[in-house]
């Protein structure tokens, strides 16, 4: 028969079977679950963002309004101020709320309940009490002690017969001019979120189909198919048909899920991931593809190699190391992904599916990067390919004890 | 026709089969005999090219087998051979285009050969779920459904009941009326008498023996039958002639070379009313556990 339709025929009952069954139902749909709910989720619960509510405890603290204020804006704090007459209404306004009555909707009382004041200040002479309920901005904290302790030095400065003119020149600060050498995109964590999310999918995505290679090829081993299969089809097209079908599956389970999860940002306008991240959606599944095609043919050798069904998570170890490894460097390069060692590691195949994406994500790969690593890439699977057929076909059918992979490579 | 010549194979320092030689003609059962490990499989699988054998040749039809050749040749491994998860009438079909067989056809064949072998009904039914023999059924139909010119079928009446033994005897035997070259291979030996044109019998890879069953049965150990109407034990009294059995059918003695029938008959006179004096075949068991023995 005609190969391209013996692998037709193999691929089509790979992907019947599958969509027949449960499985792959209830994962895209947890999947797409899981996705559209970290989307939705944090805009439901996360409310308008409101500056920061310091109350001021008595005429001394009051009088710093303006200097506070100026200060906060200064170091990038969204603040006001809230003249308060005593601590005891300083105490109570500091206190969360619950909201009563009908008011806050169903996920009011999920959210919790708010107070007026964040934070409090009161100014004695020589000492100051700065009063929180529960942590807010580091960088808030830090401004309000910092306006406190130079508003005592003033203090201690004049009463020391320091000259009105010299205490203002002791607290001017140095003219500083502040460069940034290359700046930070302006959506830098919306992206390092989409870098996240790819590299998860990828992750258990590629996982969950290439052992499902490896589980199917073990299945028709063990069970002697393989050697009903091989009397009409060859080794090479039933190894391709399958990987094939298996991974037409898996590509249709993303595409469900990443565009669920767009369709859901868009609706809800998420400021945590920008829309522009669209773009990067065929990135992302071009490195499914390629990564899970490199994945598959090596599973499917360590499918063929096992004795028992039992044995195929311990002989495909090495191929998951391999995922683990890259899903964990994916971090790494969310964390660095200009350094070198990112740059010169994201180019090793194996480990391409998962940092790929992630710097593509952040903006730094180059023009050309992206072709050269997809012609390494399609190379390295023409070179998977013809090692794992090679194995597959010398072992599928033979039986006795699981194989080593030295053994699994001699010639029959 | 199906030849196979000076066929070798050796796994490890485990010799499988030895310069072994048969040939199955079109309209023909030929039933491989022997005990565990004596080469069945290992033959059955190098027909079906499943390995490359290290020596001899397999040729159909005066030419070496090739992947077209097997896609007209119907193979039932030992083991079920069969997807347990994927639906009866689905996977029939499916093994039916692999061969070539469209679509409809394929799934009209499909239907025909469930209803023929009593599956009717089981169409959308899991593999898994059905008995051991309605799963050897299926894996018949699979074998069975793109009308194959030859049949290699591994132990395909293990574990059946008589009445599914007597289905599938009818089914090979419809099959060899069609012209479909058979070889199948079996512990059971007086089913092997019953069906098979020829037989060949095997033991650590090597043909000990291969010929229709008259010929076969020709070099079985002879027997004699010797019934007499008396309770007594008149046996006692014959020298050098080995009691095998006694039954009510009567006395069944070994009969060897030289041996003096008429002295036998003589004594069983003396003792009674012979009602059976005769000759017959020890029938392949026999001959299977003499030729084994040696």
């Amino acid at each position: 028969m005609n190969p391209l339709k013996s692998i037709r025929l193999i691929a089509g009952r790979e992907i019947s079977e599958r969509l027949r069954g449960r499985a792959t139902w209830i994962l895209t749909g947890i999947t797409t679950v899981i996705a559209v709910a970290l989307i939705v989720g944090p805009t439901l619960f996360s409310g308008a963002t409101k500056p920061y509510a310091v109350g001021l405890v008595g005429p001394a603290a009051q009088a710093l309004a303006p200097t506070l204020v100026a200060a906060a804006k200064a170091s990038g704090v969204d603040m006001t101020t809230v003249n308060v007459s005593d601590d005891a209404t300083a105490r109570s306004e500091l206190t969360p709320k619950q909201p009563s009555g009908q008011g806050g909707g169903p996920l009011a009382s999920l959210r919790g309940g708010s107070a007026t004041l964040d934070v409090a200040l009161r100014l004695d002479t020589g000492s100051a009490t700065i009063e929180f309920y529960q942590t807010v901005s580091p960088t808030l904290a830090a401004v309000l002690r910092a306006v406190v302790e130079e508003v005592h030095q003033r203090d201690v400065l004049t009463q020391a017969g320091v000259s009105p003119s010299v205490v203002g020149a002791l607290q001017q600060p140095e003219p500083i001019t502040t460069a940034i050498l290359k700046t930070a995109p302006s959506d830098l964590a919306g992206r390092r979120i989409a870098a996240l999310a790819a590299g998860i999918l990828l992750f258990f995505t590629l996982g969950i189909f290439g052992n499902a290679v490896a589980s199917g090829v073990a299945q028709e081993k063990t069970s002697r198919t393989a050697e009903v299969l091989l009397a009409a089809v060859t080794p090479r097209d039933l190894m391709t048909g399958k990987v094939i079908g298996i991974g037409l599956v898996g590509f249709a389970q993303m595409a469900v899920t990443i565009g669920a999860a767009l369709l859901a940002n868009a609706i809800v306008q998420s400021s945590l991931v920008p829309s522009e991240v669209w773009v990067l959606l065929p990135a992302i599944l071009l490195w499914f593809v390629l990564g899970y095609t490199l994945f598959a043919f090596g599973y499917a050798a360590a499918g063929a190699m096992v004795a028992r069904q039992e044995e195929v998570q311990s002989v495909s170890a090495p191929f998951t190391v391999f995922l683990v490894g890259g899903y964990l460097l994916m971090y790494a390069t969310i964390a660095s992904p200009d350094a070198p060692w990112v740059r010169v590691v994201s180019y090793i195949p194996p480990l391409m599916p998962a940092l790929m994406p992630a710097r593509l994500a952040l903006g730094q790969v180059a023009i050309w990067e992206m072709p050269v690593a997809i012609l390494i890439m399609l190379a390295s699977i023409y070179g998977m390919a013809r090692l794992a057929g090679r194995i597959y076909a010398t072992s599928l059918v033979r039986g006795g004890p699981r194989l080593s992979w030295m053994s699994a490579l001699r010639r029959r | 026709m199906l030849e196979i010549s000076e066929l070798y194979q050796r796994f490890g320092d485990r010799v499988a089969v030895d310069k072994l030689s048969l040939a199955v003609n079109g309209g023909e059962i030929v039933g491989l005999v022997g005990r565990n490990g004596a080469g069945k499989t290992t033959t059955m699988r190098a027909v079906m090219g499943i390995y490359r054998p290290l020596g001899g040749s397999i040729t159909w039809s005066g030419h070496p087998v090739a992947l077209s050749d097997r896609l007209r040749f119907g193979y039932m491994p030992e083991e079920r051979g069969l997807y347990p998860q994927m639906r009866v009438l689905d996977q029939i079909a499916y093994f039916a285009r692999l061969h070539g067989v469209e679509l409809p056809a394929a799934r009209s064949e499909a239907q025909r050969w469930l209803t023929r072998l009593g599956l009717e009904g089981r169409e959308l039914d899991l593999v898994v779920a059905l008995s051991h023999g309605n799963q050897q059924r299926v894996q018949l139909a699979v074998a069975l459904v793109y009308q194959p010119e030859l049949l290699v079928l591994d132990e395909p009446f293990a574990g059946l009941d008589p009445s599914a033994v007597d289905s599938l005897s009818d089914v090979l035997r419809a099959e060899t009326a069609r012209g479909t070259a058979v070889l199948f291979s079996s512990h059971q030996l007086d089913l092997v008498e019953r069906l098979c044109d020829r037989i060949v019998i095997l033991e650590q890879g090597k043909v000990l023996v291969s010929g229709t069953l008259d010929e076969l049965l020709a070099r079985s150990p002879q027997r004699l039958r010797v019934r007499v109407a008396t309770s007594a034990d008149w046996t006692a009294n014959l020298k050098g002639v080995e009691v095998i059995s006694k039954d009510p059918l009567g006395v069944l003695l070994a009969v060897t070379p030289g041996m003096d029938t008429q002295a036998v008959l003589r004594e069983a006179m003396a003792a009674g009313l012979v009602e059976q004096f005769g000759l017959e075949s020890g029938g392949l068991v026999e001959l299977y556990r003499q030729l084994v023995s040696n």
